[in-house]
């Protein structure tokens, strides 16, 4: 009986090791006060996707998709308390942020020649 | 394991609803850019559940990844071509 819940016990322990950088003891999980920042910043991104639905103007959704982009890269960078978090968070703000710049570029006509 | 609580999981949840609602509004959208804006959301909305397991090396990889497609296809729809 002890044998088998010992065993149970180490195959937790070893999918506990493989399942991601949170089992590790150099990341610690989000703490209270991240999960509440993150869980407003996540009603900010639902408010934008609604805005960005309901406006029927392409270049009146590309500020509210800005808006989105923000808020998901401010979740991403307190749910990861890492330094390769942050550097995803920046990457995601830098690639979305030239995105929605691009989709405004082009539907306003690009560079004039 | 990690800890998770009440505010992971509804974040999660919300995030799922966004994804969702982000591949509804690319299919029925009639102007492409607004598919392209849809796609943009389907990513943003994929992106923190791919954080919340911890694979952030994918995250930083679909970050690139991601705006460099919709700038190719983005060529597609240019004022004056096809």
């Amino acid at each position: 009986m002890e044998d088998s819940e010992m065993s149970i016990d180490g195959t937790e322990d070893l999918l506990g090791l493989i399942s991601g950088p949170f089992s590790s003891s150099y990341i610690s999980p989000p703490s209270e006060s991240a999960e509440l920042a993150a869980l407003m910043c996540g009603l900010i991104a639902l408010y934008a996707v609604i805005r960005i639905i309901l406006e029927q103007d392409v270049m009146r959704k590309l500020p509210f998709l800005n808006v989105f982009s923000f808020a998901v890269s401010g979740i991403m960078a307190l749910l990861i308390p890492h330094p390769l978090g942050i550097i995803a968070a920046a990457t995601y703000f830098i690639g979305s942020t030239f995105e929605s710049n691009a989709i405004a570029s082009t539907w306003a006509g690009g560079v004039e020649e | 394991m990690g800890r998770r609580g009440g505010g992971m999981n509804t974040l999660l949840l919300i995030f799922c609803a966004i994804a969702l609602i982000g591949g509804l509004y690319a299919g029925f959208a009639r102007d492409p850019y607004a598919k392209l804006i849809a796609i943009g959301i389907i990513a943003g909305g994929v992106m923190p559940l791919i954080i919340a397991r911890g694979y952030v090396d994918v995250a930083a990889a679909l970050a690139l990844i991601i705006p460099l497609s919709t700038i190719f296809v983005l060529q597609l729809c240019k004022k004056g071509a096809a």
